[in-house]
């Protein structure tokens, strides 16, 4: 009972006037990013998480801006999907593939309108999902010590590098790459200057800011140039807006199985959206039979992957909120957000700061009706926006980047870094290294550098007490797995499937 | 650029790592692993998978096609500069400057980039210093505008 008491405080938070508008801007902008070709979760996440700060919101608050940006952008990657045949995030491709068809059918209104109703139960079945796991796995995370939590990031790291697909090398890289940012500057247990080349900016490290800002949206734009989408094949909306009786009865079951089923996938770190729409989709697929026409318009292939990504981004927090270790890109850059607070995301989140995290989680129901709200009936507003040419929209992307970096220190050198850092980032990204574990690494090498060293000092320098505790062990030997089973099961299994996954 | 370069940078970053690394002590020390033993760690990880890229790279990366080189250039240049001159010119005048390079570069003419540019260094400016009290800096603008 104690949880519906928390639950209720929480709603108490997230029906503030001030909360219920943030959420509201949240899911607006969310839905906006996530319809734009190019820019993702991530991107909105990262270019609104410096604003957030600069206009000194609290910290729950800044937490449902954030969070409400990231189901919008699950809602509004189906948009471009259905109606343009391009995906708007990457959690939306499976949705393109039986949702442009039923566009061309002229049931663009259908498709636009189950899937946000699927959407809309994958996030509410799975912050059920939060609501009721999350305490537990907070409390059972308390025993944690030093040496289970080194052990903990490891496996978030070996996930991120083995789900991550094709270059497994690669991903580690980033990972190595973003905890070596991470150790820039004094080191507050000895007093030592790292890498800061004697330059004063750099003494209390590289801004968190700057690096996201860099990394995911100057290098995003860089990205975008080459690949120049025109709205000329925008499908219009005509017809019946809104699916029937039938159509709900049709999708009911597929979309409560790929909500679940997208939970489970979120909850792991290193899997996402991407992977759980996937998954679902081919799942609804073969257990339709021969009696379903996905590829052609099946509406059932449009409301389960979309179920199965806003469950999964739903089901990412539950690492976030309860092991203070994100799962995902997203959920690392939110994370990070909160340490610009001085709040350390951990078990102890649950019993130190209720208000933020029951906030976000009642915020997280409420967020879905605005969305649900938004992306039925609002849904021709959309549809204009998407005619925004980039010519327009880009330089504005890059004065907001820049005005969120210049509101921390107020100094052209972060400026400069950030410009260097999404250089380089464009670089690593065109040799096809992913970003998330680098940013991932950013955000976990300080807690991860702390953890080892106070886990040695305990055995004065014995390295035995990494692989002590049975809890440890487990977390090693899943490391292990996480990194070794990918890459066999890709070796086995056949090639239609590898694509299909991809 | 292939696999090969990427692992040979990622190895000399390794090693010039560990050699500025090597040298990190505590003056007085109170635990067993002092602020030298992350980074190298790190240091020898980037060396390792830069050796791994080195042995075994993977197929050719993502090429640039030659018709994005110059967009993209111009593109990179824009940034920095828009990052070197968003103190001294402010941020209205600064944002013009980089969106016409940028917009033009995105497909649109130079008239379109370059209103677009004047309206939102204006728009974001009166939104984001005035309205949001998210300071910005005013620049060549400063007798109009206030602020420096």
């Amino acid at each position: 009972m104690d949880t519906l008491n928390f639950l209720l405080g929480g709603f108490a938070v997230a029906l503030t006037p001030e909360n219920l508008m943030v959420a509201a801007i949240g899911a607006f902008i969310g839905t906006i990013v996530g319809m734009l070709p190019g820019l993702g979760p991530i991107n909105g996440v990262a270019i609104l998480m410096p604003l957030a700060f600069a206009l000194k919101l609290p910290p729950e608050t800044a937490l449902i801006l954030l969070a409400a940006v990231y189901m919008g952008c699950e809602y509004g990657g189906r948009i471009s999907s259905i109606l343009l045949n391009v995906p708007g995030d990457a959690g939306a491709i499976m949705t393109a593939l039986d949702g442009h068809p039923m566009a061309k059918k002229g049931l663009a209104g259908v498709a636009l309108s189950i899937s946000a109703w699927s959407s809309f139960v994958g996030s509410v079945i799975a912050t059920v999902g939060i609501v009721l796991f999350a305490p537990l796995l907070a409390r059972w995370a308390l025993a944690f010590g030093p040496a289970e939590y080194f052990a903990l990031m490891c496996f978030a790291f070996a996930c991120i590098t083995g789900l991550m697909g094709d270059a497994p090398v690669k991903a580690a890289l980033a990972a190595v790459i973003g905890l070596s940012l991470s150790t820039v500057g004094l080191d507050s247990n000895s007093g030592v200057y790292r890498f800061t080349g004697g330059d004063v900016h750099l003494s209390d490290g590289i801004q968190f800011i700057v690096v996201v800002i860099g990394v995911f949206s100057v290098s995003e734009i860089l990205l975008m140039l080459e690949q120049h989408h025109s709205s000329s094949g925008l499908i219009q909306v005509a017809g019946r807006k809104l699916f029937n009786l039938k159509e709900m009865a049709q999708t009911w079951w597929g979309t409560v199985r790929s909500s679940v089923v997208g939970f489970v996938v979120g909850v792991l770190p290193g899997a996402g959206a991407t992977i759980a729409s996937a998954m679902t989709y081919s799942m609804e697929k073969r257990l339709a039979g021969p009696g379903g026409t996905f590829g052609e318009g099946d509406i059932r292939g449009v409301a389960a992957p979309e179920a199965a990504n806003n469950a999964s981004a739903a089901g990412s927090f539950v690492p976030m909120l309860t092991l203070g270790v994100p799962g995902s890109g997203t959920t690392a850059v939110m994370v990070g957000a909160l340490s610009l607070y001085n709040i350390t995301p951990g078990p102890a989140l649950f019993t130190q700061n209720p208000t933020l995290v029951w906030g976000l989680i009642a915020s997280l129901f409420i967020a879905n009706v605005m969305l649900l709200f938004i992306n039925i009936p609002m849904v021709g507003v959309f549809t204009k926006i998407l005619r925004l040419p980039n010519w327009a929209l880009v330089p504005g992307i890059l004065a907001v980047s820049a005005v969120g970096v210049y509101s921390v220190h107020a100094t052209t050198f972060d400026l400069m870094l950030m410009s260097g850092l999404g250089v380089a980032g464009y670089i690593l990204r065109k040799q096809g290294m992913p970003m998330a574990p680098l940013i991932l690494g950013f955000v976990l090498g300080d807690l991860m550098e702390q953890n080892l060293r106070r886990a040695l000092s305990i055995t004065n320098g014995e390295l035995g007490i990494l692989v002590e505790s049975p809890i440890s062990i487990g977390l090693w030997f899943g490391a292990v797995a996480m990194v070794v089973v990918p890459p066999l099961m890709r070796l086995r299994a056949p090639r239609h499937t590898a694509a299909a996954a991809a | 650029m292939s696999d090969r370069i990427l692992g040979a940078a990622c190895v000399v970053a390794g090693a010039g790592m560990a050699f500025a690394a090597i040298d990190y002590a505590a003056p007085i020390s109170y635990e067993p692993v002092g602020p030298r033993a992350f980074p190298l760690l790190l240091a020898g990880l980037m060396a390792l998978a830069g050796a791994w890229l080195i042995a075994r790279p993977g197929p050719k990366g993502l090429g640039l096609a030659r018709e994005h080189l110059k967009p993209i250039g111009l593109a990179i240049v824009a940034v920095f500069v828009y990052a070197a001159l968003f103190e001294t010119l402010g941020f209205p005048l600064a944002t013009a400057v980089m969106a016409l390079p940028v917009g033009m570069a995105f497909g649109g003419s130079w008239k379109q980039s370059l209103a677009a540019g004047v309206a939102m260094g204006l728009v974001f400016y009166v939104m984001f210093d005035k309205l949001l009290d998210v300071v910005l800096p005013t620049g060549l603008l400063s007798f109009v505008l206030g602020g420096h």
